[in-house]
């Protein structure tokens, strides 16, 4: 493998991912898994499979991206730090480059953007409730004792979905336990949670906005094959799944990092991924928040910093 | 010793609203933002269905009446919001927990507001502190707006911020109408020295919507530094200066008296909705005419007004072709979601910077 290649790499709620391209755009190499509460050691371990796969891999360019983007920046050393929002758009036009709407829903998070010309020109985000994403179906997976796959390939086999009332996750669960009590089968309800699920979406985070095909669905939640079933039916055209759908913010961050193209990357080097990459915090006393920042330290030297209600501390690194 | 008076924290303008009453020869007890242990104990002695500005305002007075303050004033006028009578709660929630603090309503309330009754302060140091307020309401507002300025395009973030405090500690200082002019007068001086990056051409984003949010920074999470610090230069539309000329009905004329917002936004919306809806309607209008590249509209959750011009904004925001971000803030709202947004909204309107740009050419 030769040539310059470039990274992104995804800490959000859920997962961790990871996505090499080389320097036509592909993509080389795709990592995802679950960040199971440690985002930095999730992402050492993603790096250390890319360093498995790809020992001869030059790396050009780093882009960060997901809620945990400024610690990972400050710990692997990126070049560039860019919102979920964007990178998710940025990479969906790149498959799918006449794309007019982008849906994708993670693990905490549901968003739409709309995109016209190849241009992001509108977005929302689910606002003060959680019930249309990723841990809600987890949690209703898991109290009909399915895993996540078993209830996707259940979703496909319901003839008549269950009607499920969706405004409310807490809800939609005594529903769908009342449901289950009356005697409805078990892929019709998995069905209708999908469909109640998709109707949530498009109710709340989609009110008002404008959406044309083609639709692109992405983020963890697409893999659902009853999500896509559902979304088919009711915006009554079929979404378009791209080949990485899981890994989709990840690559938008590698494409940023690739169009922003370093002189020379940031990137710390593959041995980071074994180093012990400590966080210590403090509380900054310049105002009346008090915000505690978290610095980032690796062999005694601060690498970065993160945290603070103004941007300040972002990325700073060095002694205070 | 002086009793107290704790004063409902308004963002910077509270140095201004302290200096206006001395001449009860009271203590002003205030802060200039919300702090997380105000806002604490507002929240748990507060409805769980009331707004953010209510809960904020609450937990200062509480805390207000910890360290022994015995006196309040807070605004409660005619036909804003709830907020007429969200005196009679907050008085009604101090006396369910045996706190002794009297809050006075300050509004339209007969020739002489009970705040005034009560306190009589003789007429002549009145108005000097009247003048004083004015003078230093409307030195916080030449202020701000430097700071927005200059926010977007200085190469080392945080330096805007850092003067602006200085002048705020200088202009609190002032004691004398003369004093708080020739402290104002040095504010522009002390921005020049701030090292900036000429090469970058700031957006300019609008921020409107309900005045506590707007205007405290910690409920609004800091939304001036975050868009200063993406390159943006805001105009906050909410200035104690213009809403005061209204109060007193003496800016007929000013391009922001009631009069002229109402006529502006009559296209869209006919009739006042509480609060300060009205005028979110009209300056997202001079928004659009003006050229800005987009707006933040501010609001708490769940707030009546604000709320009920949402749709009006977006179909606004869809006739003029102008993004409107709508961000509703109540006490668990996460910042990372905050700035995720503030930072997804910057890039877009960036991107669509650079493309007319580029059509122009």
């Amino acid at each position: 493998m030769n040539g310059s290649f470039y990274l992104g790499i995804d800490v959000g709620s859920i997962s961790a991912n990871l996505v090499l391209i080389d320097a036509g755009a592909q993509v080389v190499f795709a990592d995802y898994r679950r960040v199971d509460g440690h985002p930095l050691r999730a992402a050492q371990t993603a790096l250390a499979a890319l360093q498995a796969a790809c020992p001869q891999a030059t790396i050009a360019g780093i882009g960060a991206t997901g809620s945990a983007r400024h610690l990972v920046a400050a710990a692997l050393g990126a070049d560039i730090v860019k919102n979920e929002i964007s990178a998710h758009a940025c990479a969906a036009i790149h498959v799918q480059p006449d794309v007019q709407t982008v849906i994708e829903i993670g693990g905490q998070d549901s968003k739409v953007t709309i995109v016209r010309d190849r241009v992001v020109v509108d977005f929302a985000m689910n606002l003060l409730c959680a019930a249309g994403t990723g841990s809600f179906l987890d949690a209703q997976a898991q109290r009909l004792n399915l895993s996540i796959e078993e209830f996707s390939r259940q979703a496909v086999r319901s003839a008549r979905p269950t009607g499920i009332a969706g405004r409310c996750t807490v809800f939609a669960e005594s529903d769908m336990i009342h449901k289950q009590q009356i005697g409805h089968r078990q892929e019709d309800i998995v069905m209708g949670l999908c469909l109640a699920m998709a109707r949530n979406f498009l109710g709340n985070v989609c009110v008002g906005k404008e959406i044309r095909p083609p639709v692109v669905f992405q983020g963890g939640v697409s893999a659902n094959q009853g999500m896509r079933r559902a979304f088919a039916e009711l915006l009554k055209c079929e979404p378009i799944v791209p080949e990485h759908h899981m890994v989709m913010g990840a690559l938008g961050a590698a494409l940023l990092a690739k169009r922003a193209a370093p002189e020379a990357s940031r990137f710390r080097g593959f041995d980071v991924c074994e180093r012990a990459i400590d966080t210590q915090a403090f509380t900054c006393g310049d105002c009346a928040n008090e915000c505690e920042v978290i610095e980032i330290v690796d062999r005694g030297e601060i690498v970065g910093r993160s945290g603070g209600r103004c941007r300040k501390w972002e990325g700073r690194a060095g002694p205070r | 010793m002086k009793p107290g008076l704790a004063i409902q924290p308004w963002g910077n303008y509270s140095l201004a609203l302290a200096a206006s009453v001395e001449c009860l020869r009271v203590e002003p007890w205030t802060q200039r933002s919300t702090t997380p242990e105000t806002l604490r104990l507002g929240v748990e002695a507060s409805p769980e269905f009331a707004c953010l500005s209510f809960k904020a305002c609450t937990g200062h007075f509480i805390k207000a009446a910890q360290e022994g303050v015995r006196y309040g004033v807070m605004v409660n006028s005619r036909g804003t919001c709830r907020l007429r009578y969200y005196r009679e709660i907050q008085q009604k929630i101090l006396k369910e927990r045996g706190l002794d603090l009297y809050v006075f309503g300050l509004g339209y309330d007969g020739i002489k507001p009970p705040l005034i009754r009560h306190f009589d302060p003789d007429l002549l140091p009145f108005l000097q502190c009247c003048a004083r307020a004015q003078q230093k309401t409307l030195a916080v507002d030449a202020l701000e707006k430097e700071a927005w300025r200059v926010r977007a395009v200085e190469r080392q973030p945080g330096d805007a911020t850092r003067v602006l405090n200085e002048c705020l500690a200088d202009l609190d200082r002032a004691r004398t109408v003369p004093e708080i002019r020739a402290c104002a007068r040095t504010f522009k001086p002390r921005f020049r020295n701030v090292p900036l990056d000429e090469a970058r051409l700031p957006l300019r984003i609008g921020l409107l919507g309900e005045a506590t949010l707007l205007r405290d920074r910690f409920l609004n999470h800091n939304l001036e530094e975050i868009l200063g610090g993406l390159g943006a230069e805001v105009r906050n539309f909410f200035l104690l200066g213009d809403e005061m000329r209204n109060i007193f009905r003496i800016g007929l004329f000013s391009r922001n008296s009631r009069w002229r917002l109402k006529r502006l936004a009559r296209p869209y919306l006919e009739h006042l909705v509480g609060g300060h809806a009205l005028d979110s309607v009209a300056h997202a209008l001079r928004c659009a005419q003006e050229g800005y590249d987009g707006i933040v509209h501010v609001a708490p959750a769940g707030c009546m007004p604000e709320v009920s011009v949402r749709p009006i904004l977006r179909r606004l925001s869809q006739d003029l072709d102008l993004p409107v971000l709508e961000c509703s803030f109540d006490e668990h709202a996460s910042h990372v979601g905050v700035v995720t947004r503030l930072e997804a909204f910057v890039s877009m309107l960036r991107e669509r910077q650079e493309n007319k740009t580029r059509t122009r050419k």
